[in-house]
């Protein structure tokens, strides 16, 4: 049986851990929801260089561990002068990181809605950016809901390694639980139910969001 | 109008348009036939720049298409253009659809792009659709919404690009209905069709292309009965007999 002491002697270390979970999470999701969107509006663009730029963004981002952009922004930015936070420089990794995926559902979106949406829009004197806004994206978003939905997951589950670089998360505020208590099995349980408390309702809430765009199609 | 001169098109190594010269004046109702494949689609969109030349000279509205001084989205605006499969904004509502330009492009505010949509509306004769979505609508019903909203931007222009070739045969005729009602009115009009009874009754000029040339040029009782090229001959002979 698990032993409730160890999370009611230690609730108020697992609850900063908690928020600060949530808060990294939050701020990383809308910063990689923005970036995500520029990013796939860049690659689907008709000019070159902004394709370029997207396309070697995605590619770079995805193709390299997270835990190595986190350990660039929090032990090689010091080097140039500039210090983050363990909170920081995860939030930041994190965002770049989900980015690159987020960026890729979003074009694929973009992708799937027929073309002659865009040359409707265009032909009635709308420009690329106004069609995009009102008539692509909308249609978009729909078709790219259930990837982001697990993509902000993911983001929720990545956040962890800011355990790593003392970024006061749930993680991190777990190990020190940890070896305070020596009690292993436990701690990390109730860890792992925070991380549920924040996954599951958001993965029932994607379901909410599918069902209802399915029915307004 | 409208004026192409000497003008080709390629897509890549293949050329689609070759020498295309074609006036169109005011209030003109110009309809284009020929086979598929043929580039009549692509002359079309050269005319709003969907497509654009790669030689030659194409004037509309007395203004340069494929010249740097031209605002394409200020020239766009007097264009208004239907395609076969309609492209109407699906998740948006029939009057939605048809003020979105208005609103966004025009800058006029929402109450009187509404007026002028429910005006439009009467006119293809759907006022009563005005709330629903696209997909509560018959392709008869979404097609000429299609029009409402190119009428909307009150454009001197009409572009039709095979407007009831994806129509059930029983609403092309109320597609058609609404395109007449435009010519008589004085619109100036493009419009590749199959339908040689409209293009009979109501073009003042039938152009026949066949592999990216224009070959024949005539008013429609000319064209009809007596196909200068034979080509045009052959293309009518299997239109007509089925
Ligand atoms: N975007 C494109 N890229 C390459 N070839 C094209 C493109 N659009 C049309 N074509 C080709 O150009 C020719 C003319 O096409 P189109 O203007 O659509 O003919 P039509 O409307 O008379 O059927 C066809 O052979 C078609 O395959
Ligand atoms: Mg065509």
């Amino acid at each position: 049986m698990l032993d409730f002491s160890i999370l009611t002697n230690n609730i108020d270390t697992y609850l900063e851990g908690f928020l600060n979970t949530l808060k990294v999470s939050l701020l990383a999701l809308i910063l990689s929801f923005i970036l995500g969107v520029i990013i796939a509006v860049m690659r689907i663009s008709p000019m070159k260089v902004l394709q370029l730029a997207g396309t070697a963004f995605v590619e770079f981002i995805r193709n390299i561990p997270l835990i190595l952009i986190l350990f660039i922004f929090y032990y090689g930015l010091p080097s140039l002068g500039m210090e983050l936070s363990g909170f920081q420089a995860g939030t930041i990794a994190l965002s770049i990181y989900t980015a690159a995926f987020i960026a890729e559902a979003i074009r694929a979106g973009i992708l799937s809605v027929d073309k002659g949406q865009m040359e409707a829009g265009r032909s009635s004197g709308l420009t690329y950016i106004q069609t995009m806004r009102y008539i692509i994206l909308p249609q978009a978003i729909k078709i790219v809901i259930p990837p982001l939905g697990n993509q902000f997951i993911n983001l929720v589950k990545n956040s962890s390694i800011l355990g790593v670089v003392a970024g006061l998360d749930l993680m991190y505020f777990g190990d020190s639980i940890s070896s305070a208590t020596y009690v292993v099995f436990d701690v990390y349980i109730f860890v792992a139910l925070f991380y549920l408390i924040l996954t599951i309702p958001l993965s029932l809430f994607v379901g909410y969001l599918e069902r209802r765009l399915a029915v307004t199609g | 109008m409208i004026s192409f001169k000497h003008v080709n098109k390629h897509f890549g190594d293949f050329q689609v348009l070759t020498d295309i010269n074609l006036e169109i004046k005011e209030g003109e109702v110009v309809v284009v036939v020929g086979p598929s494949g043929s580039g009549k689609s692509t002359l079309l969109r050269c005319i709003n720049r969907l497509e654009t030349i790669t030689d030659g000279e194409l004037m509309v509205n007395k203004k340069l298409l494929n010249s740097k001084d031209t605002n394409i989205n200020d020239l766009r605006k007097e264009i208004g253009m239907v395609f076969q499969h309609f492209n109407l904004y699906p998740h948006m509502t029939v009057l939605e659809n048809i003020t979105l330009a208005p609103r966004k492009a025009l800058g006029i505010s929402t109450a009187e792009a509404n007026e002028t949509a429910m005006f439009y509306l009467n006119k293809v004769g759907i006022p009563d659709k005005a709330d629903s979505y696209p997909s509560q609508l018959s392709g008869g019903q979404q097609q000429r919404v299609a029009i409402a909203r190119g009428l909307a931007l009150k454009p001197h222009i009409m572009l039709f690009d095979e407007p009831t070739s994806a129509l059930d045969p029983e609403m092309i005729g109320e597609v058609l209905d609404v395109m007449k009602t435009l010519a008589k009115d004085g619109m100036t009009m493009v419009v590749v069709t199959h339908e040689m009874g409209f293009a009979h009754e109501v073009a003042n000029r039938v152009v026949f292309m066949d592999h990216g040339r224009i070959l024949e040029e005539s008013e429609p009782a000319a064209f009809f009965s007596n196909p200068k090229e034979d080509r045009a001959r052959l293309f009518l002979s299997r239109v007509l007999n089925h």
